[in-house]
């Protein structure tokens, strides 16, 4: 019963995950018009879809990164079990209502933060809570680029930087070549280049990010001794995470991708290229050598680049601090909210705990929920101008979203 | 600091096979497409007011294409690279023209 709490609670999180992150592949495109906003979330689930497919390669040991609840092969640790393994699952139930009320929270403040590092937080935070403080594998063990430091903290202050750097030089350069060209040209075939990187954006996601909550899944199975088996996922696993995943990118952050793609800098189809090209191939290349990074801090960092690259473009530098203080807090928020989740339903205690949790998750997410339907950003509004709309981030009284008309 | 001197590593790496891949080939998909607009010819306004396009020149559009092919292939790469991955298998570029080597 347990279980289901935390299987349903895990695609919750992987659908959060989804709409949390179209705006990485889809917000440039959106921005300018080289996709319908609805066409462009569709393309991008599928993706995401497919992505979750062609990741048969075996997550079970997602959790390693950042904390020590699971041995080399991925097998729970034994003393962790020694309860039926409800204890563990109160923790991995734990770290994901963290992941999730951040994951909205951020999006309902239009702020494009990253999911796997609400994830790992929420993680963290549960493991400090229920295990204590050498429950967390905070610095690795120096044989390899490894734990909190390694996995989440250095690679977030590196990788935005990387892939602005790279849109930056790749924008600059396109625009020297392309200067003087008819529009008919540079536009049309601009739309594809767009797509085209957009796409292998996406499916990139996917790959990545459904296997997080495959591995989580599972690890609860195996710790609940409904799985055995440390070289394979359930079908049904891998089926419902790539679907939730999918479902969440359909329905599209809007407020995120408004933000990335009209909030930051104005984006033009060349940019768009540029930034989308550098995402992809600094995604790819770093997956590749195993330096693990947030495709959002990626996505964030192109689109900041392809602006500063564009002679004459303006970075709108207080949005882009505001994002980069979201990503500062992201781990020890999340972190924070795990740790109280498992303090409250280890003092409920057992199943009511877990239910209490849960219930918890629940009237969070309604709250937030509603808390966005005042001032809504959806595909129709998603690229009206940034300046003179009002801020999403400091709207003390509901904005209503529709003016009497 | 053993992570710091790690990452440092891993960056650079990311780095350049970024500018290599991610600046790369949209600058060939810009060139391209400046081969493109130079292969239509170019058009010019005539006293009237009329625009007139100028002589084509197939070797523009050739190379335009050209270009183009380049860059899918790139793309087509990235993409078999994903699904290799996923599959087990690691692509190897040590015989120049990719292999495959199961991991």
């Amino acid at each position: 019963m347990i279980l289901a709490l935390v299987v349903l609670t895990a695609l919750a999180f992987d659908f959060t995950n989804g709409f949390h992150d179209t705006a990485n592949a889809m917000a440039t495109s959106i921005a300018t018009k080289a996709l319908r906003p609805k066409t462009a979330v569709a393309l991008s689930g599928i993706l995401n879809l497919v992505g979750a497919f062609l990741s048969v390669e075996v997550a079970l040991t997602v959790t390693n990164a950042v904390v020590k609840i699971q041995d080399k092969t991925g097998a729970p640790k034994a003393e962790l079990l020694a309860d039926g393994g409800n204890g563990l699952m109160m923790i991995i139930l734990a770290g994901l209502v963290g992941g999730i009320i951040w994951n909205l929270l951020t999006w309902l403040f239009g702020l494009p933060s990253s999911s796997s590092h609400a994830l790992f937080g929420g993680l963290v935070g549960a493991c400090v809570a229920g295990l204590g403080w050498a429950g967390v594998n905070w610095n690795g063990d120096g044989s390899k680029l490894d734990g909190v430091v390694g996995k989440v903290l250095l690679p977030a202050v590196l990788s935005p930087v990387i892939a602005a750097l790279v849109a930056a030089v790749g924008t600059w350069i396109i625009f020297k070549i392309t200067a003087g060209i008819a529009a008919r040209f540079t536009d049309k075939g601009f739309r594809w280049g767009q797509i085209g990187s957009a796409s292998l954006v996406s499916l990139a996601h996917g790959t990545n990010d459904a296997q997080k909550t495959m591995g989580v899944i599972t690890l609860a199975l195996i710790a609940s001794g409904h799985w055995s088996d440390l070289e394979n996922i359930p079908l049904w696993v891998k089926v419902s995470a790539a679907v939730a995943i999918a479902l969440g990118t359909y329905l599209g952050g809007w407020r995120i991708i408004r933000t990335l793609g009209k909030g930051l800098t104005d984006i033009n189809p060349p940019q768009g290229t540029a930034a989308q090209s550098g995402a992809a191939a600094v995604i790819l290349a770093s997956s590749h050598l195993g330096f693990a990074l947030s495709t959002t801090h990626v996505a964030t960092g192109s689109v900041l680049g392809s602006g500063l690259g564009r002679p004459g473009a303006t970075v709108r530098w207080a949005v882009a601090g505001r994002m980069v203080a979201a990503w500062m807090i992201t781990l020890p928020a999340a972190g924070l909210i795990g740790a109280v989740t498992w303090w409250v339903g280890d003092a409920v205690g057992g199943m009511a705990g877990a239910l209490v949790v849960f219930a918890l998750l629940v009237l969070a997410s309604g709250a937030m929920w509603l808390r966005s339907r005042s001032g809504r950003i959806d595909h129709e509004n998603v690229n009206d101008d940034w300046d003179g709309s009002p801020d999403l981030a400091a709207v003390p009284t509901p904005v209503p979203a529709v003016a009497a008309n | 600091m053993h992570n710091f001197g790690f990452a440092l590593s891993g960056a650079w790496q990311v780095l350049l096979a970024g500018l290599a891949l991610g600046a790369g080939l949209p600058i060939l998909f810009a060139l391209g497409i400046r081969s493109l607009a130079w292969g239509a010819g170019e058009a010019s306004v005539n006293p009237s007011g009329v625009t007139a396009p100028g002589p084509r020149r197939p070797l523009g559009t050739a190379t335009g294409y050209l270009l183009f092919a380049v860059v899918v292939l790139g793309v087509v790469l990235g993409i078999t690279f994903i699904v290799a991955g996923g599959f087990g298998y690691k692509m190897s570029f040590e015989h120049i023209y990719p292999t495959f080597i199961a991991k």
